[in-house]
């Protein structure tokens, strides 16, 4: 409730002390290398999204833009369905998706008979009310996975991708260079690095907001609750709850993605409720954690070099003497 | 709101958002609940996770469509036939709940012998052709009453059997009988099943243990036939039994934040405060006695009579306190000096003598006949139908003084305007007068549950922005300070109107304290000096003065603002009675009387929520009763009982006269007693189910800018229809210079169907223009099956889609789709038809006008200065800057 | 569809049955779903600068180490060469970071599962040893204990220098971006590359210096190189084939091949083996490296090319 927001701005503020330019060059040289004492681990958080109920209405993209100050993407009329941010970016840390699904025949619905019939004949009463909606328009909102074992936070060389306390992945932007590592390594797509300030930019998990108890922004302006945010455990009990209750109303499609570990990924603390194959969502269908062949990268790398370090030292040495 | 009003007594939703979570099966039409009220459709969807049917009928398939369970594509502007259909499911299966229709509606009243329906033709009793309106005969429609001895009329005659073949029941059985599912189909375009699904999940979704809502907006009421669909849904939820029910009703989703408040406490012309009628320039408003014998209704009367049925409001129901209400409000205008000598200074009122409303003044606006207007938060250059006509308008204007925080297309209309070649040519002065937001002002907002809620500024208006009570206030000072010293008595009202608001937040100088405002309008006893308690303290002897008599109780003491109230008790399943303040009398849910059987005892357990306590003789429950807290069930009243007395312990409408929800209203809708379906004004299409084409009491204003097309045209073959997107809101001014909103529906674009497309050589991004003989506009088609069209009288029934958000001012532009529609009145409450008209399409561009210029993107955030007392590391993460 | 290799997993998909006979599927199905990093020439010249640095240093230290009296005067003239051409590299690199003044960010953490975190450090590592062995090569000949010293610095120099030419490609391997993710011998074939780098350098070397044993053992090292090249670089083009296949057209891959291949091997080794000449012989260098950058600037430009 607004009450907690209501309490933390009274509380006592306070800002950084004034710098002069060589204390500001040292602490730039300096500051990035200070280690401070870790957080106290938490119980680990994250977004359980159930696409079923979302409507599209895109209040999670503005309030995350609202609540970080992030610019516009620009004005690009896409001209696909209702969605033209396109793609998550350096300031869109949110995206809604949209998929429309119709049959694909292009006649029209069927013509009436002509003369008029006494109604209530030549069907099924039970048929009529259990028949399936014709067409779907899914939508989703995108996000970052918030991967247990990120490959983002495994690729980052300056140490500014963690995991916090809540077992969020995190992009400390005081400390990221830009060197775009992550966003190589990044199966979702979701990180971008940002052509204004040169670091790469996503979805924090509103960070600030829950170290000082509320909630995730997003999670707050859902209008249909189709983003929650809280416990992991107590997100992931509900989505199996609610995959079961969907199964026993007969949309036999919906499932879970990303809520327990596959053999080449890890589970994502924030997942997803979908009705069709992931790659519809523009989400990899069997995500793969590049990690997993990196041993074997360096093994084949070094044999190389050695196989050619051999040849060479043969040549040298039975030429060279 | 005059469908709900003569319906059931209040034009104004019955239940609550919030309520939609009890319902066992919702019916969303005419609404695209979840684009247009995104925070509200929460509700609906937690219905459904409870596991109730989400019904969506329109002509798209949109966000709605969506989530629901069930979606049925209609023609735009068929609903009445649907619902005409669903109702004669109802009556052809029995399904109706008898013991509520025959205690709670006029279903077993008798109707006099001048009814009569010309079922073929469309058409009732009374009809003049060269008037164009039903005023033949003066007492057609009405109720058959008991004659008394002096010749007066006495209470209406019923049959509790429902035998009588001129009870309303048996009339509205056969007036729908014609409504069958093939008929139906052959004008909504729908499958036949399709009504007998809907039908049949309404029907076993009401009754003692369940009930079911119907939620509508404006794709119903910017209808010509408007009013009457909405009627047609409320006599579905009458003879279901859902009316002052948990989860049942009819939820009127109104479009604004404040619309609500906007029709309790009026600027419309023909309304005061408490939807007391404007006086007319009439012998029978010429004095007060006269106004208020002639009582509310009076202006319904079909002819020039002085005796009706509609005079029953004067005598019986809680209308007949309509004295106390009328001078309660004349006292809290003039102050000490309006007395029963000086008839409380009615003579004052202006008398309104023609239609006044906005499109009406627009149109004689653009005749040259008004000088000046004021446009406070309000964009007609782009959101008024017929927009080429609106904004040719305002250039007739000597002077126009406009408010908002934009300037908007109404602002700039003299020179950003496309069509405007030369802005000196423009004899308007125009006047920008900057607005505060909303955040930067006190005041209450009355939303679409008639709930009250008080919200205080959070900042002060930036520079020399104010807020419109400042404005208000200020120009009424000046205006009396102007005309302090005339003698004439045309002034006299100027002089003596009560104006003193003083005392507001010292940071605004001249700021109104609009709790004050409140106070006034909740009412105050003169002589003891103390606010009212409720309005049962209002009197017509001139000791009370009450602003509007519905919001009488808001404010019952000195310091007590229940807008302010943030209880967070929940009772029942849906009432959190001690949040704000809901009209009237806080009450949650309209005529909840209907909420307990004839007896006292609610219909059930599971949908109980007030009920007749006999131990303490009163009503209790979870809600405040919609009832005289201590009228007993079992109370009958004598045969000349009057007001509130005649009303019986039984009778759950007591803004009616009998007590009862009307399935058949006797009087106070122009166009007939029962929704009858006609075409929409300009339709493509012939009416197949009876002769009469189009609502014929459908005002048309005469302008040459203004041609309606005929039906039926071969050059205008397509249905336009317009509508809301979530992401903008209204014309523009509110999200277009928001680069956030502005990125997420960045370009005007219309909605085509792939067969369409194809018959046009359309792509998807194509650029097309679309035409009425009002206008053309230039758009991007978005090519999607979701607006595959049906088959009506067996054609294909092609939609255009068009959202209307867009115009020439704002970081982004587009054409103004309402340069397309047409100006029309629906009779009833004078509404346009921006639901459905005809136009044609073809691709291209047009080539006669340049685009409009878009402002520049405005940076975000707007201040390079960091959040102060915010240390870096907590700045917002968007503050992103290099070498930081 | 994106393709994996080959590993298993638990999530069960639902059948495609709802989703095929729909017309407008979604437009999120095609194309890839991850971004392509913004790296791009300057990349290309990084990996070419940094396998002539490393690949320069490797065979200068072994020939010196293995044949020092034919050898110690050519390392000793290819070291600051060297160390030249890793100053340029390390520009490259810092030049290439969205914000090059946060550089020394990447010295915060030694991470070595991060490939990227690895390869900073083994440079680092490297540069040292390095500047003292340029260092003392460029001093006037002299002190023994400055030779040893410099002996030492060339030794200890060898593993980073290794772990610097390994960590690009395994870099570039593992990640999720299109054609990277599945070369597994990427970085097998970068190494490789180094070393014939290196070894054409050395070789260079040698010819303007006029140490004609040198260039003499040097010559037929570097064809025996080239030659042995091919077994990873078929490797890597056997992983990247669906990849390159689906990206480009045959005729664009027909050049890349010939530009590559037939000017970065085959007609340097014709040069090499079939004409004794210095000017040849420099041809066939200049060959070598326009060979060797061609194919880097494929591989850096694989994710950004449409599929």
């Amino acid at each position: 409730m607004a009450s907690r927001e209501m309490e933390l701005s009274g509380l006592p503020q306070t800002g950084d002390p004034p710098r002069g330019p060589l204390s500001a060059i040292l602490g730039r040289l300096i500051d990035p290398f200070r280690r401070g004492a870790p957080p106290e681990p938490r119980p680990p958080t994250g977004f359980f999204t159930d696409t079923t109920v979302c409507i599209g209405c895109k209040a999670c993209e503005v309030a995350c833009k609202a609540w970080n100050e992030l610019a516009a993407d620009g004005f690009h009329w896409s001209g696909n369905s209702y969605d033209n941010t396109e793609t998550l970016s350096a300031t869109s840390w949110r995206h809604v998706k949209f998929i429309e699904q119709f049959p694909a025949d292009h006649s029209p619905s069927q013509p009436v008979p002509e003369a008029p019939k006494p109604s209530g004949t030549g069907f099924s009463l039970d048929v009529l009310l259990n028949e399936t909606k014709e067409g779907r328009w899914l939508m989703m909102s995108d996000v970052c996975k918030h991967c247990v074992t990120a490959p983002c936070q495994q690729a980052c060389p300056t140490g500014a991708i963690i995991h916090t306390e809540f077992e969020n992945v995190f992009i400390q932007p005081d400390i990221c260079n830009g060197c775009s590592s992550c966003i190589a390594a990044c199966p979702f797509g979701v990180i971008t690095r940002s052509n204004v300030d040169g670091h790469s930019h996503k979805c924090t998990l509103c960070y600030d907001r829950q170290r000082d108890g509320l909630v995730p922004a997003c999670a707050k302006a859902c209008p249909t609750q189709s983003i929650q945010f809280g416990p992991i455990d107590e997100l992931r009990e509900r989505a199996h709850s609610r995959v079961e209750e969907l199964h026993s109303r007969g949309v036999t499609d919906a499932y879970l993605y990303g809520d327990t570990p596959s053999k080449s990924y890890s589970e994502l603390n924030s997942f997803y409720l979908l009705v069709d194959r992931p790659s519809v969502y523009g989400l990899p269908n069997n995500p793969f954690n590049p990690w997993l062949h990196m041993k074997g990268d360096y093994v084949r790398a070094i044999v190389s070099g050695l196989t050619a370090i051999a040849a060479l030292v043969t040549v040298l040495f039975l030429l060279g003497s | 709101m005059s469908g709900l009003g003569t319906s059931f007594g209040f034009g104004a939703a019955s239940n609550h958002p919030r309520d939609l979570a009890n319902s066992d099966c919702i019916l969303v039409m005419g609404s695209n609940m979840a684009e247009s009220h995104p925070v509200g459709f929460h509700w609906p969807v937690q219905a459904q996770q409870r596991g109730s049917v989400l019904i969506h009928v329109d002509p798209r398939y949109t966000r709605t469509s969506a989530v629901a369970d069930v979606f049925v594509k209609i023609r735009p502007g068929t609903d009445i036939a649907f619902l005409g259909g669903i109702i004669r499911y109802i009556f052809e299966n029995e399904r109706y709940f008898k013991e509520y229709v025959v205690h709670y509606t006029n279903a077993a009243t008798l109707i006099a012998d001048e009814y009569r329906h010309e079922e073929d033709a469309g058409l009732f009793a009374g009809f003049n052709p060269s008037t164009g309106s039903y005023d033949l005969i003066p007492g057609a429609w009405e109720y058959m009453c008991e004659p008394r001895p002096d010749g007066a009329r006495g209470l209406p005659r019923t049959d509790p059997t429902l035998q009588n073949p001129v009870c309303v029941l048996q009339i509205l059985e056969r007036h729908y009988a014609r409504y069958t599912p093939q008929a139906v189909s052959r004008v909504c375009g729908c499958r036949p099943e399709d009504v007998i699904k809907v039908a049949e999940l309404l029907c076993r979704n009401s009754g003692r243990e369940r009930t079911s809502a119907i939620a509508y907006a404006l794709g119903w009421t910017q209808h010509s036939t408007g009013s009457q669909m909405i009627r047609a849904a409320a006599i579905i939820q009458l003879l279901l039994g859902n009316v002052g029910r948990p989860g049942g009703g009819v939820l009127a989703l109104r479009g604004h934040a404040c619309i609500q408040g906007a029709t309790d406490i009026p600027v419309l012309f023909d309304m005061l405060p408490g939807y007391l009628p404007q006086p007319r320039a009439v012998l029978g408003h010429a004095t007060l006695a006269q106004y208020l014998s002639n009582g509310k209704s009076y202006l319904a009367r079909r002819g020039d009579v002085p005796n009706g049925l509609w005079q029953e409001d004067v005598v019986r129901g809680a209308w007949s306190d309509m004295p106390k209400f009328t001078i309660s409000l004349l006292k809290a205008w003039y102050g000490e000096g309006a007395t029963q000598e000086n008839d409380y200074r009615y003579a004052w009122l202006p008398k309104i003598d023609e239609d006044l409303s906005e499109m009406s003044y627009f149109v004689k606006m653009h005749q040259g006949h008004i000088r000046g207007t004021f446009l406070m938060g309000q964009n007609p250059a782009a959101g008024g139908p017929n927009a080429r006509l609106h904004r040719d308008a305002l250039r007739r204007l000597d002077w126009l003084v406009i408010r908002d925080f934009f300037e908007t297309e109404s602002a700039s209309f003299w020179y950003a305007d496309p069509e405007v070649t030369d802005p000196k040519a423009i004899p308007t002065e125009v006047f920008l007068l900057p607005a505060a937001s909303v955040v930067e002002k006190d005041g209450s907002f009355t939303n679409t549950e008639r709930m009250i809620q008080w919200h205080d500024r959070a900042v002060l208006p930036p520079g020399d922005c104010r807020s419109d009570s400042w404005f208000a206030y200020d120009l009424g000072k000046r205006l009396k300070a102007l005309y302090s010293d005339s003698i004439r008595e045309r002034d006299a009202p100027l002089r003596h109107l009560t104006w003193d608001y003083d005392g507001g937040d010292l940071g605004i100088e001249g700021e109104p304290d609009t709790e004050k405002v409140l106070r006034e309008i909740n009412g105050y006893h003169l002589g003891e000096r103390r606010q009212l308690r409720g309005p049962a303290e209002l009197a017509s002897d001139g000791s009370t003065a009450c602003g509007c008599w519905l919001y009488c109780g808001i404010f019952p003491e000195e310091r007590t603002n229940r807008a302010r109230s943030k209880g967070n008790q929940l009772r029942g399943t849906s009432v959190y009675g001690e949040w704000a303040w809901t009209w009237p009398e806080n009450r949650r849910i309209l005529y909840n009387r209907a909420s307990a059987d004839p007896q006292g005892r609610p219909w059930s357990e599971r949908k109980k929520l007030i009920w007749w306590d006999e131990a303490a003789q009163r009503w209790t429950g979870h809600d405040v009763p919609d009832f005289e807290i201590d009228k007993a069930p079992g109370y009958r009243p004598s045969a000349d009982a009057q007001g509130m007395a005649a009303i019986a312990g039984d009778a759950p409408f007591r803004m009616h006269p009998d007590g009862r929800g009307w399935l058949y209203v006797p009087y106070g809708l122009k166009d007939g007693p029962l929704p009858v379906f006609y075409e929409p004004l300009e339709s493509p299409f012939l009416n197949t189910l009876v002769r009469q084409q189009s609502d014929p009491l459908t005002v048309v204003p005469a302008d040459p800018m203004n041609p309606i097309v005929p039906p039926g045209d071969p050059d205008y073959p397509l249905i336009a229809t317009t509508y809301r997107l979530t992401e903008h809101y209204l014309s523009g001014p509110m999200s277009r210079f928001d680069s956030w909103l502005g990125e997420l529906q960045p370009e005007m674009f219309v909605e085509i169907s792939p067969e369409l497309g194809g018959e046009r050589g359309v792509a998807n991004g194509d650029w097309v223009v679309v035409s009425t003989p009002r206008g053309e506009i230039e758009a991007r088609a978005l090519v999607t099956p979701r607006l595959k069209p049906v088959i009506v009288d067996g054609r294909p029934a092609h939609t255009v889609g068009m959202p209307i958000h867009w115009g020439y001012a704002g970081e982004t532009v587009g054409a103004i789709v309402n340069d397309l529609s047409p100006l029309s009145l629906d009779p009833n409450a004078d509404i346009h038809s921006a639901k459905s008209f005809v136009c044609q399409l073809r691709p291209g561009r047009l080539q006669h006008l340049s685009p409009p210029t878009p402002l520049p993107i405005a940076p975000i955030p707007t201040t390079e200065a960091p959040i102060p007392d915010t240390p870096a590391a907590a700045q917002p993460a968007g503050r992103f800057r290099h070498g930081q | 569809m994106q393709t994996d290799s080959g590993l298993q997993t638990s999530l069960t998909l639902p059948s495609p049955s709802q989703g095929e006979g729909r017309v407008r599927g979604s437009s999120y199905a095609t194309g890839p779903v991850t971004k392509a990093p913004a790296w791009h020439g300057l990349v290309a010249w990084d990996m070419l600068f940094n396998g002539m640095t490393t690949g320069l240093f490797l065979v200068a230290a072994i020939s010196e180490l293995v044949a020092p009296d034919v050898f110690t005067s050519v390392a000793k003239a290819a070291y600051p060469v060297a160390l030249a051409l890793l100053l340029v590299d390390l520009l490259y690199l810092v030049l290439d970071l969205g914000d090059p003044l946060r550089f020394h960010h990447m010295l915060r953490v030694f991470k070595p599962s991060s490939p990227m975190s690895l390869g900073t450090w083994c440079l680092t590592i490297y540069s040292l040893p390095l500047t003292v062995a340029a260092a003392i090569s460029l001093l006037p000949a002299g002190w023994i204990t400055l030779e040893s010293v410099r002996r030492l610095a060339v030794v200890i120099g060898l593993l980073p220098a290794l772990g610097s030419a390994v960590y690009k490609g395994v870099l570039l391997s593992t990640s999720s971006q299109l054609g990277w993710k599945d070369a597994r011998w990427l970085g097998g074939y970068l190494t490789n590359s180094a070393l014939i780098l290196g070894c054409a350098e050395m070789f260079v070397l040698s010819v303007l210096m006029g140490h004609v044993r040198a260039a003499a053992i040097l010559r037929p090292a570097l064809g025996l190189l080239l030659v042995l090249n091919l077994i990873p670089l078929c490797l890597l083009l056997a992983d990247l084939r669906t990849t390159l296949l689906r990206i480009y057209t045959h005729w664009e891959l027909y050049g890349v091949g010939a530009l590559s291949l037939g000017g970065g091997m085959l007609i340097p080794l014709c040069l090499l083996l079939v004409v004794d000449s210095s000017l040849f012989m420099l041809g066939a260098v200049m060959c070598i490296l326009l060979g060797s950058l061609v194919i880097r600037f494929v591989i850096v430009k694989l994710p950004h090319a449409s599929a």
